[in-house]
């Protein structure tokens, strides 16, 4: 069996430890899983593996003789493979080309590319993984969001087919990934082992860990904590090491906050992409909205951001249409924590100040006022646990968990009467998630009306008093929580289909 | 090395005044000269902070040149057609807002790349220059003195004469550095600057905020063009085209001293300077001027290089 081992991996940032003299022992043929709270040291360690990052100190070894890992080349010969949650497409052109990219396109000639061959290897790949109906030629910036995971797989496929494979590096695969795509993915990752290969595997979500791994690393603050065979630990141990306390019960109780005001009515809505909309919701209520992979959740949300025409219908925010503009949306009481972070909220560059402050600016008048600035942000990000060098640190610098409890400081900054979060947990730890789900119930007791698309059903069941399903844009059912379970749940995600009850 | 490149663009602006003061010992280093130079990037140090405006947004106006000389030749134009100094003044300020105001439109409400869409509008305007002058200068009597008289006058401070183009330059940079770092609006502009997408949909008003810095943009071009005017007396339609390239030239020197790499109005002064100064230097030591070209090339060049390189290297 052959092993890949690193250790004394370190990494610091301007003098702060984000990675401490950790170790790493991965066999091939096994699927590790890597796991730690957000800014737990996970995306620095892959990105030392990846050599993106200079480490301050780190040796690999593969079945003990020594390999050099200086540049993101390095790694790429030895045979790693990284599929990322952030996924790096090349939006523009065609998906054959994406998932071949890297490697050397077949020739004809020795000169011209020859395309129908680029077209059958990336076909074939997919076909490998059972995404047969995805087309080869398509833009890849234009496929949903699984199909660019499972695209993304396919070119780790393609290049594994080409070199050894040594190690597939998995970084939250099924975060954008359906119930069902999730467990191609999985029948992927059991060929791949059986092809000799090791695999380290990121995720939160516990019971898919449980489910495919055989090893887990658990780090926490950039150590290292513990390796454990999975069958030898346990769900409430892994959590317990991840936080350093014991975690009983993952939603906090709910309270009766629902009131009398109706914050949104909407009535028979159709949209250029949305179809079918009738609900009303009063202030303090939590409505969850679920469905298969882009069934028009965000396109949901930003109708009440001011995105979107009405073409037939009629939809009120406390008792006046719809805003036309996101500033509009903002000034009326609306605010918005996009599904992309680093797309859609953050100026990266940005100080996390700059950031928190960014849609109030324009209630602090014609001259900037730094210190109510510095003020306010140190009080909002006080209030959602924010964990920072402070707050002219970059918004780029810090974790994921983190910057998105950027996003959430600036949308509670106005006192919102309704919060629009579109996956506000994905990619977000246990412990950042419950501080979340605090803030939620905290804002719905005082009288603000919640809207929150998530893929992770048992979080829609365990937060929302009533879940809205979309099924290719349109409103198919709302139902109340109550007793129901995640697996009835995503039955009603389902087209055409009867419950079973 | 952040240290290194944040003050690695200084450390170069200091060896070259240090090694002008010492090749040109009697008159580099004096007052007389330093007025000189002041007055000399004056409007380049115009074009240049207003330029920041629109850089700060990640944007460009490369149409300021030529905007220049179409302010002139609009003041000029009507100097000869004896209207009152102030209304021909007023004029040509107005049409520098206008012409911003419209690369504002084809930028954000059109949704034209500012590369592309100025590029347009450079020609455009170079071309309405040249068709109100029907190609020729502007002098002679036909230039008031007042106007002229401004460029030559100057405040006395102490036994100084400091001329009204720098003291202009200065308000003007005064200006855009209070708009860009103590306003809400340039808090703002830096922020589309930042990620345009998460501005918008945190509910700042972009294509308003776009079309306001663009049309401040345009207001000190055509600003600089007087002052370009009044200096030489004349008018032409080709006398703004150098200021293009120089005030870009300046931002992207700025660009390297500040922390995350983003264009500041007091950094860019420091690229008119350098600029100027190398100018005023070269000219005195008798360099050819496409020496002086070649060589602020090789300085831009050379300062972002290092930039980049160093934050590489992080």
């Amino acid at each position: 069996m052959q092993s890949l081992t690193f250790s004394n991996m370190s990494k610091a940032f301007e003098g702060v430890t984000a990675l401490a003299d950790v170790n790493l022992k991965l066999s091939s043929g096994r699927v590790h899983a890597l796991m730690g709270e957000n800014g737990a040291g996970k995306s620095t360690l892959i990105k030392l593996i990846a050599g993106v990052l200079k480490p301050d100190s780190m040796s690999v070894s593969k079945n003990g003789i020594p390999l050099k890992i200086k540049n993101a080349k390095d790694a790429h010969e030895a045979g790693f493979h990284f599929i990322h949650q952030e996924l790096n497409i090349v939006p523009q052109v065609s998906v054959a080309e994406n998932i071949l990219i890297g490697e050397n396109l077949p020739r004809k000639f020795g000169f011209f590319v020859d395309w129908g061959k680029v077209r059958t290897e990336a076909e074939k790949a997919l076909d490998f993984l059972g995404a047969t109906h995805m087309d080869v030629r398509a833009y890849a910036g234009e496929l949903p969001a699984g199909d660019k995971m499972m695209m993304k797989i396919a070119a780790a496929l393609v290049s594994a087919d080409r070199n050894e494979p040594t190690l597939y590096v998995l970084d939250e695969p099924t975060a954008a990934l359906t119930g069902d795509e999730s467990e191609m993915l999985f029948t992927v990752i059991e060929r791949l082992k059986g092809r000799g290969a090791a695999i380290l595997y990121v995720s939160h979500r516990m019971d898919e860990i449980l489910r495919i791994c055989d090893d887990v690393t658990v780090l926490r603050d950039g150590k290292f904590v513990s390796t454990n065979e999975i069958k030898e630990t346990s769900k409430d141990k892994i959590i317990q090491e991840m936080t350093g306390r014991d975690f009983k019960n993952a939603y906090p109780q709910r309270n009766n906050s629902i009131g009398k005001e109706k914050i949104l009515s909407l009535k028979s809505v159709n949209t250029d992409n949305l179809c079918n909309l009738t609900f009303d919701l009063q202030a303090g209520e939590i409505l969850g909205i679920s469905g298969l992979a882009e069934a028009g959740q965000s396109h949901l949300l930003k109708l009440f951001m001011g995105i979107g025409n009405i073409r037939t219908g009629t939809a009120y925010l406390s008792g006046d249409p719809l805003p036309h503009t996101p500033s509009d949306a903002w000034t009326r009481g609306v605010a918005y924590v996009p599904r992309e972070r680093r797309g859609e909220a953050l100026c990266l560059d940005m100080s996390v100040r700059a950031n928190i402050v960014l849609s109030s600016l324009v209630n602090y008048g014609f001259y900037a006022k730094p210190w109510r600035e510095i003020k306010d942000a140190f009080r909002l990000g006080k209030k959602v646990k924010l964990k920072s060098k402070g707050l002219i640190q970059a918004a780029r610098q810090l974790s994921g968990g983190n910057q998105q409890k950027i996003v959430f400081a600036r949308a509670i900054q106005g006192r919102p009467k309704l919060l629009l979060l579109d996956e506000p947990t994905r990619g977000v730890d246990i412990g950042a998630k419950y501080d979340i789900y605090l803030l939620l119930r905290e804002l719905s007791r005082q009288g603000c009306a919640v809207i929150l698309t998530s893929t992770d059903l048992p979080e829609v069941l365990g937060i929302c008093d009533r879940v809205l399903v979309m099924q290719e844009g349109c409103q198919a059912h709302l139902i109340p929580t109550g007793e129901m379970t995640s697996a009835e749940l995503l039955a009603y995600c389902y087209p055409h289909q009867e419950v079973t009850q | 090395m952040l240290r290194f490149r944040q003050f690695g663009t200084l450390l170069g602006f200091f060896l070259i005044l240090l090694f002008f003061t010492v090749k040109l010992p009697d008159t580099f280093l004096t007052y007389r000269n330093l007025i000189n130079i002041s007055q000399q990037l004056s409007m380049l140090a115009v074009v240049a902070a207003t330029m920041t405006i629109v850089m700060v947004m990640n944007d460009f106006d490369l149409s300021v040149g030529s905007m220049a000389s179409l302010s002139g030749i609009v003041a000029a134009t009507l100097f000869t057609l004896g209207y009152p100094v102030w209304v021909a003044l007023l004029a040509a300020l107005l049409v520098g807002i206008l012409g911003g105001l419209f690369n504002g439109f084809l930028v954000s409400v059109v949704g034209i790349l500012p590369f592309v869409a100025t590029l347009g509008t450079l020609t455009v305007f170079s071309g309405i220059a040249f068709l109100i002058s029907d190609g020729k200068t502007i002098f002679g009597r036909d230039i008031p003195e007042s106007f002229s008289g401004f460029a030559r006058s100057g405040l006395i401070i102490g036994d100084v004469k400091v001329p009204m183009l720098s003291i202009t330059a200065a308000i003007v940079i005064f200006i855009c550095w209070s708009i860009l770092e103590h306003t809400n609006f340039g808090r703002r502009l830096y922020a589309i600057g930042g990620n345009k997408e998460a501005s918008y949909l945190a509910g700042i008003k972009v294509v308003r905020l776009r079309l306001i810095a663009f049309s401040l943009t345009g207001l000190g071009a055509a600003g600089a063009g007087l002052m370009y005017a009044a200096r030489v007396a004349s008018a032409n339609p080709t006398q703004g085209s150098g200021l293009m390239l120089d005030a870009i030239a300046a931002v992207f020197l700025g660009m390297t001293m500040s922390r995350q790499g983003e264009p500041k109005v007091i950094y860019t002064l420091v690229g008119v300077l350098i600029l100027g100064v190398l100018d005023n230097g070269m000219t005195q030591l008798r360099v050819d001027s496409y020496v002086r070209e070649i060589l602020v090339g090789i300085i831009v060049i050379a300062a972002v290089a290092i930039a980049s390189l160093s934050k590489r290297s992080q």
